[in-house]
């Protein structure tokens, strides 16, 4: 058997368990945890688009979750136009705004760019807290906004139970995967990587090296956008401090490093590996220890990084290739 | 290769530490279900207001102690009171979650939380949803209990009762002591307290005839409040009012000595101002400052003297108006109890709902009665001035308003002496 | 007028003590070419030692430099030689260690809530330090004294580790590797070692801005956060691996921060500093007195 044929069947029990959890996991406990669980593996691997292939460091990305979570919070608050469409509305401003960072900031060393990223995130959300209308639009400041759970309905984008808002957030990460995979094996792709490691090799092949950099970061922007929106409507309050966060952007690019950035597999595991160490020790050790969860989660990242700076995924994505490879045709060596 | 073997260790800790998660989350916190009454609370143990949450969990530790040495709620056969905590980080998110997990997996009877009123909004909708009481002890952002929902009591008084207070005991001291004020000066930390504050304030300056000399926000995280002090020096108020978390209370009020501004009266919202340390690291320079609290421990109620010498003992400090809250909330809560004889949510809500609280060991708040009306907020919720002034025992807080809790043989000083 | 002068002054002061926080990290990224994170917690380390020397000895809070500078020169030595250096020895052929970023994010959250353990989240000032509330009146001015000792204290050290760059050989290794690290091993500087005394050098000055601090702030744990965002800008503005630069920066930002107030709300100085982090991010990202470096 092909061992591409063989990838695509070894997903498939992946793929059933997901989709057909919620059919015998009923506890909206747990519905929660994983829905928490998918939005941040959602979240890291759009980031990852940018921070991944394209080889940079953006650590502001929450800016764009906040633009997503407040256009349609705003949109559907005052016009009452449904978060749907306030969803793309939000992931299209989150575009513009992603490719007006993007351009003055690929220029820069990777430091600089990072802090450039990080002088764009709290400057947005300096201004958000400061303003309470922008134009015609009311923001609300510092207080933020209340999304009522009481309009209950697909169009509205709001349930009471857990159920819908898991298959929602299900479907988005596994497109954003899907659009991964693709780009990976696409020109797009091999263009992004080469520019990320060598780009002036990469130029002079003709490499348009700073537009593919672009286009990563208008879909990453974008895709992220989207998220903010979910966020919303499934917490249903949102301000500045929550959704334009410091340590959302950093929680979101240590999870893509840890997982091991660029590769497809990296973000998942890295959030389904660090979230649960994350909630796991807040809520155990939380009460006694104030803080040591963050002394743990600090301890962890750092043995990562000294003992597997490419991310967990490497030696897993190594043994699952010998065991593919192992259970394809004999390798055409020799033979 | 000592790479690899460290690799392996990770990966087995890493497994580890996610059967962990499964076996806790399976095994909850381990509290079994004989005769306990479970209590959910939300309170930020880490973070930026980590100092109030802890004041928050010692307050209530003490109270359901005292309760469960009592003999418990004897209409559940002396059934135990137990405390579980949700750290909330000062995070909505986290707050929602931990909701969510005392709710279904720790089968929480109750909840109370969770001292930030950001935190507290979405997580009553949380608690909303699922039909279990909620009770809030300290958030005081008016739209708690204006969600319309069933299941909220909140024991501390609305945003704008706070305002209205303070307007009114300027309005009181003006008479008392024939001094007429006519400029005021807002400043408050940047916030969704400070803002909500500074919006009813300048409805009550219109009202009250007042003109607004100065409406400056800052950041609560500022390294150097030297400029805005600057600003009310130019401003030159006749009263400053402040909305401010503990650092920059100390901050401020040591650059405003330093910087020698004297207005002839500084009035504060409780918060930082009436935090443990806020004394201690001001000393001279909070003297005559005024200071608008749930409760102070000169308070002329019966057992207050005495639970607060208790609490001080054992915590290192004396009790605030939000310690207080916390410890009358779990009062209320045995009471209803006890009234309810079950731990059917409804019934606890109901029981909730008709409480009316006006002796034993909790009540020693400085109004009569704890009432809730249809919203849930408690109708009798009063506040108390305070000044902090030197009386010969050192730098303490002496209730001057209203005049009669004012403490015995004070006078206040008003206007403060310009020298 | 006079209350521009007075602001501005205060401005120059404070932005002197920030550009002293600043110091340590301009070194660091300047030489190792890391972005240390971990910053603002080793300036709030430096604060806690410096409280606890004078809380417990009641000396001159300045006296306490003889115990901080050393304790805090081997704490940052140490953990550079423990923790940073195996992330540097794996990614030898990386250009700009970003796991490292990293690394020093794990050490803040450790050393923020180690200290949180330990110490508990209270407020801490030392009310009675001679230095406390003292202003010196000048021309119907008033100046704080405390931020003066400070602005002295900046000048002295940030003089002091320009000398020592310029004119000893140790500091001459130090430079020659941070612009060229390979050059420099070839030309027998080992590498490794730079790295550990350039990082003991720069927690060493966050440990003085921590006792120029202490006289007239709060002691808290998560008080390094506050610096933290602040000491990039400066790095930034100023140049990286300047001294003066530092200072300078610092000063901008402290003048901004100060004289901004007086024409519009204390809250929009932040989003200020932001936008001019910015347009030197893009304008002049070598900063206004930084070496053109190719890395």
């Amino acid at each position: 058997m092909k061992q591409q044929r063989l990838e695509v069947l070894s997903l498939l029990p992946v793929v059933v368990i997901a989709f057909g959890l919620p059919l015998v996991l009923h506890s909206p406990t747990y519905l929660h945890i994983i829905i928490l669980l998918y939005f941040y593996a959602y979240l890291t691997t759009s980031w990852n688009l940018v921070g991944g292939f394209a080889g940079v460091l953006p650590l502001g990305h929450a800016a764009f979750v906040g633009i997503g979570a407040y256009s349609s919070t705003v949109l559907s608050l005052q016009y009452g136009i449904s978060p749907w469409l306030g969803m793309i509305v939000g992931g299209v401003l989150a575009t513009l705004v992603g490719v007006i960072i993007g351009l003055p900031t690929f220029k820069m060393r990777g430091a600089y760019f990072a802090l450039a990223t990080i002088a764009f995130a709290e400057g947005l959300r300096v201004m958000v807290e400061n303003i309470d209308y922008l134009g015609p639009f009311n923001l609300n400041g510092p207080r933020g906004l209340e999304i009522s759970p009481l309009n209950v309905g697909l169009a509205n984008f709001m349930f009471t139970t857990k159920e819908p808002y898991y298959y929602i957030v299900l479907v988005m990460l596994v497109g954003v995967l899907a659009l991964t995979y693709l780009i990976s094996r696409s020109k797009l792709g091999y263009y992004l990587q080469a520019g990320g490691e060598e780009p002036e090799a990469a130029m002079s092949l003709g490499v348009n090296v700073a537009r593919c950099k672009l286009i990563a970061m208008a879909m990453s922007s974008f895709l992220t956008a989207l998220a903010g929106t979910f966020y919303a409507q499934f917490t249903l309050y949102i301000h500045p401090k929550s959704v334009i966060s410091l340590d959302l952007s950093f929680e979101i690019a240590f999870i893509a490093l840890i997982g091991g950035r660029g590769s497809i597999a990296g973000p998942i595991l890295g959030a389904l590996l660090l979230r649960p160490v994350s909630d796991l020790s807040r809520i155990y050790f939380g009460a006694t220890l104030p803080g040591l969860h963050l002394i743990i989660f600090g301890i962890v990242l750092i043995l990562v990084m000294i003992y597997q700076p490419r991310g967990l995924q490497e030696p897993l994505t190594r043994a699952y290739n010998k065991l593919l490879e192992r259970l394809a045709a004999r390798p055409a060596v020799g033979v | 290769m000592m790479g690899k073997r460290v690799s392996t260790l990770l990966w087995c800790l890493v497994t580890g530490l996610l059967v962990g998660l499964l076996v806790l989350f399976w095994g909850g916190s381990g509290v079994t279900a004989e005769n306990v009454v479970k209590i959910g609370n939300i309170e930020p143990l880490s973070g930026p207001s980590a100092a109030v949450g802890l004041q928050g969990k010692n307050a209530r530790e003490m109270a359901v102690e005292e309760i469960n040495a009592a003999g418990g709620i004897k209409s559940l056969g002396g059934a135990k009171l137990v405390l579980i905590y949700a750290d909330s980080e000062s995070k909505p998110e986290k707050g929602v979650a931990e909701a969510e997990r005392l709710i279904n997996t720790e089968k929480v009877n109750v909840l109370t939380g969770c001292w930030n009123s950001a935190v507290t909004l979405p997580t009553t909708a949380v608690a909303e949803r699922y039909g279990i009481p909620f009770i809030v002890p300290v958030s005081v952002n008016d739209k708690i209990t204006e969600q319309g929902f069933k299941n909220v009591f909140r024991i501390a008084a609305k945003d704008s009762w706070w305002t209205r207070d303070q307007f009114a005991f300027l309005k009181d001291m003006e008479k008392e002591f024939n001094v007429k004020v006519k400029t005021v000066a807002f400043v408050y930390e940047n916030g969704d307290w400070g803002k909500g504050f500074a919006g009813l304030w300048k409805e009550l300056a219109k009202k009250g005839g007042y003109q607004v000399v100065l409406d400056e926000p800052y950041p609560s995280t500022a390294t150097d409040l030297s400029p805005v002090v600057q600003k009310i020096k130019r401003a030159n108020p006749d009263v400053l009012f402040l909305v401010s978390n503990a650092a920059d209370a100390i901050l401020l009020t040591n650059t405003l000595a330093d910087y020698k501004v004297k207005p002839k009266a500084i009035i504060g919202s409780g918060g930082g101002h009436a935090d443990p340390s806020f004394l201690k690291a001001t000393g001279q320079n909070a003297r005559y400052i005024f200071d608008l609290v749930e409760w102070e421990t000169d308070v002329n109620k019966p057992g207050a003297k005495e639970t607060n010498e208790k609490f001080k003992k054992r915590y290192g400090y004396n009790l605030a108006g939000e310690s207080v809250d916390a410890y009358v909330a779990m009062y209320v809560l045995a009471d209803a109890l006890e009234r309810a004889g079950s731990l059917d949510p409804a019934k606890i809500r109901k029981a909730l709902a008709e409480t009316n609280l006006t002796k034993g060991p909790g009540m020693i708040v400085a109004y009569d009665a704890v009432q809730f009306d249809k919203t849930g907020q408690n109708e009798h919720a009063a506040l108390v001035m305070v000044q902090i002034n030197d009386i010969g025992h050192g730098m303490e807080r002496l209730t001057v308003w209203p005049k009669g809790a004012r403490h015995a043989g004070y006078t206040p000083v008003f206007p403060m002496p310009q020298k | 007028m006079l209350y521009i002068l007075e602001d501005t002054i205060n401005g120059i002061l404070m932005g002197s003590i920030y550009g002293l926080t600043a110091l340590g990290l301009t070194l660091i990224f300047g030489v190792l070419k890391v972005i240390n994170f971990a910053h603002g917690s080793l300036l709030m380390v430096g604060m806690y030692v410096a409280y606890w020397a004078v809380a417990l000895t009641g000396l001159h809070p300045y006296l306490a430099l003889i115990l901080v500078v050393p304790v805090m020169y081997l704490f940052g030595y140490y953990l550079q030689d423990i923790v940073i250096k195996p992330i540097f020895k794996a990614e030898r052929e990386v250009r700009e260690p970003i796991t490292v970023i990293i690394v020093t994010t794990g050490l803040w959250y450790i050393l923020d809530n180690v200290t949180l353990l330990l110490f508990g989240p209270q407020y801490r000032t030392i009310q009675a330090n001679p230095l406390r509330g003292k202003m010196l009146e000048l021309g119907g001015m008033l100046i704080s004294v405390p931020k003066l000792w400070g602005f002295v204290t900046a000048l002295i050290t940030a003089a002091s580790i320009y000398w020592f760059l310029q004119r000893t050989r140790l500091g001459r290794a130090i430079r020659a590797t941070s612009l060229d690290r390979d050059a420099a091993s070839l030309m027998g500087i080992k590498q490794y070692k730079v790295y550990n005394i350039a990082f003991g050098i720069g927690t060493a000055t966050a440990g003085i801005a921590g006792v120029t601090l202490v006289p007239f702030y709060n002691v808290f744990p998560s008080v390094g956060v506050l610096f933290d965002i602040k000491g990039f800008i400066i790095v930034v503005l100023g140049g990286l691996g300047s001294m003066g630069g530092a200072l300078l920066g610092g000063m901008i930002i402290g003048v901004i921060e100060s004289v901004g107030p007086q024409f519009m709300a204390a809250t929009w100085t932040e989003a200020i500093v932001y936008g001019l982090f910015l347009v030197f991010l893009f304008v002049k990202p070598s900063g206004l007195f930084g070496v053109r470096y190719d890395w």
